[in-house]
């Protein structure tokens, strides 16, 4: 029998600390650095330009320093949260394993089905985005081959029939590209991660470089139209749209900018691989959250500087409240933002390629890791027979879970076309509502932790009973503070109904098929089961006694 | 034998198994406490029943102190219990040392290894004990080895009246029969039952071969089948690092070809597998359902999978459990 020459905790002090036997899969090795990598390859980072641009049509009157802000603060309470998540839990696993251990199995269930059905709505917007963004990308692509038939095309692809078939297209490359080995799956994802970082950056530069004069006579030049910047002004001015800043805005805006943040804590999915996985993530997650403030704000206050807000302001409605008008003074894409005003600045076409695929490339990055994800929910609600065991089926050939990938293709394909047939909402406000309800899914998980399994807290058993007490009493605090924040998100969706959308009878029963799918699912598999003499589900999660 | 109709089919045999429990006391005692809740006519707990963590705990005038975690946990003598309690609730053996005895084990891998053998034996006699004790005299108990326990330990459990040890044998459950086999093919830790998968082949052959072709089996093989979403591990890199693809962790499958090739030639009814702690999963090759019911010890959390067996040698049903 081997030891290990390292003690895992080091051999500081007077007392000795752990001595590990040299076993298999010891691996916890994740230092800081690859768990900031994780969490920042998990954010989008060219969504910014959408989330910039939906908030700015949806509240005109917005600044994104304070959103910005306000974002970063609630995905710090959250870090907090799943912090103390991952201390009581510290496998990999997520909200649907904290909610069954902690709260209930049965929620836990009902959770992670309503996080797969979520997850697979995500994908189909994702897609959507990807073509709602194909325009700009072929007129993109055009101005770099000089082509005006790829130019012109871009004008024929943008109606609702175009924008389903196109992102169809995108769920069928992604699912294609799920069937390969895991290890092409991540190095293509990897590959597009750092197109779109270097897209990122290189707009930084461009922008940097440029001046408000240099922006104005180039959308002049782009425009065909010597007074371009200040026509769209006045056309905003005389189409009401409002000029400014008002808190007002700027606080219901906040919930764009957490969806912006969305996957930055995600190194906690890793929790098993990180090395002393509290303060790893801990520390990683505040790094990664600052460098994404800096980031964005430093983004924003060049966009700001060279664009000017109230040009961004009046493209942004009048592209979307009157685009006949718009089109008339520009064929700039209105809703591409910051990618849009990287192109029309630069001359390179190597950075006119790298803007105009930004988008749609980081779309497919995202949507591959999506169907990671979501394939390995289906997964866990197979294992629990909540669904069939063939949906974790997977192929003799490729070794892909080819059958939980085609039920993510086809759900996600039905996704697209009420995404771009029916009016469901503004497909950004309910992208946040979800990513708000996982949030609150880990609140509640936090806020339960100290009470229901306090066993799986412990502080060092060298303190009093009071200050294990006033542990326990923080850890509900910040669970039932990181809700708090998740339920302020959801209502400031949901009571702008400017924003989301008046409800009408699909988005109610979408929201109620996307949030009442795992209920319903959990009382027809139990229901078969019993009818059949089978195992009885609550067995599934018995809390079992261990005396 | 209680059995009830489900259809046609009337149950014979219900497992209860278990896996990986490294030590943890918290587990184990939950993994016999399983017998209540479950019903099951066997109780398995498949290899990796030795714990990985050794923490000393010193003396320091009126109180005991050990590091975990990066913390001092220091507490007064009279309350050695709770601290001993929080350690072995994760699985780890505390041992009372003196500063001088720290240095010894600090500077001699021999000693730390016999210590840790010392510990391991001195649970397993506890753990036989707790059976001899707990356990319904009509439920079975079956623990047999995976490749992080020590060949040191076999003994004492192979001494044991009540628990059942078939380690690199076959048993006999009533109409099935199981084999049961604690080897793996090799892993970069150069664990004590390790070998390659050409002799891992042999010797699940030489269990398999002699069995009659129309013989209900059972595998409760500790490695689980290559690449069959029961044995997804991180990669690791030449220092045992997790490699990263994409802002990930790359996953690898790291099971057994010649498992699989024993299931495709077998077909036994079920498989039974563990080692792999996060791929807890289910799958079918072939006309066998194989079973990971993965590990998760350290958070003093039993996963487990209830197994129910038809008479006609078919699986009835099965439910993966998390207690």
């Amino acid at each position: 029998m081997a030891t290990s020459d390292v003690s895992a905790y080091g051999m500081s002090g007077e007392t000795g600390g752990l001595f590990i036997r040299q076993t298999s899969g010891l691996v916890r090795e994740l230092g800081i650095p690859a768990a900031v990598g994780i969490s920042l390859a998990s954010v989008a980072v060219v969504n910014t330009f959408i989330n910039f641009n939906a908030g700015l049509t949806a509240f005109p009157k917005s600044d994104m320093y304070l959103p910005l802000l306000a974002g970063a603060i609630i995905w710090l309470a959250a870090m907090f949260a799943y912090r103390y998540l991952l201390r009581a839990v510290p496998r990999a696993g997520g909200e649907y394993v904290y909610l069954s251990r902690i709260v209930s199995p049965v929620v836990g269930s009902i959770a992670g089905l309503g996080i797969a059905v979520v997850f697979t709505y995500i994908l189909s917007t994702n897609a959507h985005f990807a073509a709602a963004f194909t325009p700009f990308m072929l007129s993109g692509l055009g101005s770099v081959f000089h082509s005006s038939a790829i130019a012109n095309a871009a004008n024929s692809v943008t109606s609702d029939a175009w924008v389903f078939g196109l992102s169809l297209i995108v769920m069928v490359i992604v699912a294609a590209l799920s069937l390969s080995s895991v290890k092409l799956v991540a190095r293509i994802i990897f590959g597009l991660i750092l197109l779109q970082l270097i897209a990122f950056v290189v707009l930084i530069i461009v922008l940097a470089a440029s001046s408000r004069s240099d922006f104005v006579s180039a959308l002049a030049t782009y425009s065909h139209h010597p007074g371009a910047y200040q026509a769209i002004i006045s056309a905003g001015k005389a189409s009401g749209v409002a000029f400014g800043t008002s808190i007002a805005s700027m606080i219901a805006i906040i919930p764009f900018m957490v969806l912006n943040y969305n996957g930055v804590l995600y190194s906690y999915y890793v929790g098993g691989e990180l090395r002393r996985p509290g303060r790893t993530y801990l520390y990683a997650s505040v790094v990664s959250i600052v460098v994404l403030v800096v980031l964005w704000g430093g983004v924003w206050a060049l966009l700001r500087a060279r664009v000017g807000l109230p040009f961004m302001q009046a493209q942004a409605n009048l592209g979307a409240a009157d685009p006949t008008v718009y089109g008339k003074i520009t064929n700039l894409n209105s809703v591409a933002g910051g990618l849009g005003y990287g192109m029309i600045l630069t001359s390179n076409p190597i950075a006119k390629l790298l803007f105009a695929t930004a988008v749609p490339l980081a779309e497919i990055a995202v949507n591959l890791a999506f169907v990671t994800v979501t394939t390995r929910v289906l997964f866990a609600q197979a294992f629990d027979r909540l669904l069939p065991v063939r949906v974790a089926k997977v192929g003799e050939r490729n070794h892909a879970p080819n059958v939980a990938i085609a039920i993510v293709v086809i759900v996600g394909a039905g996704f697209c076309y009420l995404t771009s047939f029916v009016n469901l909402s503004n497909i950004v406000a309910l992208q946040s509502l979800f990513m708000a309800l996982v949030l609150l899914a880990g609140g509640v998980a936090a806020a339960f932790l100290a009470s229901r399994r306090p066993e799986l807290l412990t502080t060092g058993t060298g303190g009093s009973e009071a200050e294990r007490q006033a542990f326990l009493r923080k850890v509900t605090i910040v669970g039932v503070l990181t809700t708090v924040l998740a339920l302020f998100t959801i209502f400031e969706i949901l009571s702008h109904t400017s924003v989301y959308g008046k409800f009408s009878a699909e988005s109610i029963v979408t929201l109620l098929v996307v949030l009442g799918a795992g209920p319903v699912i959990y009382l027809i598999a139990r229901a078969i089961r019993r009818q059949r003499n089978s195992l009885d589900l609550s067995l599934a999660m018995h809390e079992l006694p261990p005396e | 034998m209680p059995g009830f109709r489900q259809g046609k089919k009337r149950r014979v045999l219900r497992l209860f198994f278990a896996t990986d429990l490294h030590g943890s006391e918290v587990c184990f005692r939950k993994f016999l406490a399983a017998a209540k809740v479950y019903e099951p006519d066997v109780l398995i707990l498949g290899g990796d029943f030795a714990g990985k963590g050794l923490l000393p705990v010193l003396r320091r005038g009126e109180s005991w102190s050990a590091r975990l975690d990066g913390q001092e946990l220091v507490v007064p003598l009279a309350d050695y219990g709770r601290l001993e309690a929080d350690i072995t609730r994760r699985g780890f053996y505390p041992v009372q040392v003196t500063a001088e005895e720290l240095d010894r084990l600090n500077s001699d891998r021999d000693l730390l290894d016999d210590l840790f053998r010392d510990q391991i034996r001195a649970q397993a006699r506890r753990w036989c004990d707790l059976v001899s004790e707990r356990l319904d005299p009509r439920i079975r108990c079956i623990i047999t080895p995976g490749n992080d326990d020590p060949v040191a330990a076999d003994e004492i459990f192979e001494a044991s009246e009540r628990v059942e040890f078939p380690s690199f044998r076959v048993c006999d459950l009533g109409p099935f029969a199981m084999a049961s086999l604690g080897m793996v093919p090799y892993t970069p830790w150069n664990t004590e039952r390790e070998c390659s998968e050409e002799e891992l082949t042999k010797l699940i052959d030489e269990m398999l071969a002699p069995l009659s072709a129309d013989a209900k089996c059972i595998l409760n093989f500790h490695s689980p089948p290559y690449s069959s979403t029961l044995d997804d591990a991180p990669e690791l890199d030449s220092t045992l690092k997790p490699v990263i693809r994409g802002g990930r962790p790359s996953i690898v499958p790291v099971g057994s070809h010649a498992v699989r090739a024993a299931i495709r030639k077998y077909q036994p009814v079920v498989a039974l597998h563990g080692h792999i702690h996060e791929s807890r999963g289910v799958q079918k090759i072939g006309r066998t359902l194989c079973i990971n019911p993965g590990s998760d010890y350290s958070s003093g959390v039993l996963r487990g999978a209830v197994v129910d067996l038809a008479e006609d040698g078919t699986c009835l049903d099965f439910l993966l459990t998390t207690g």
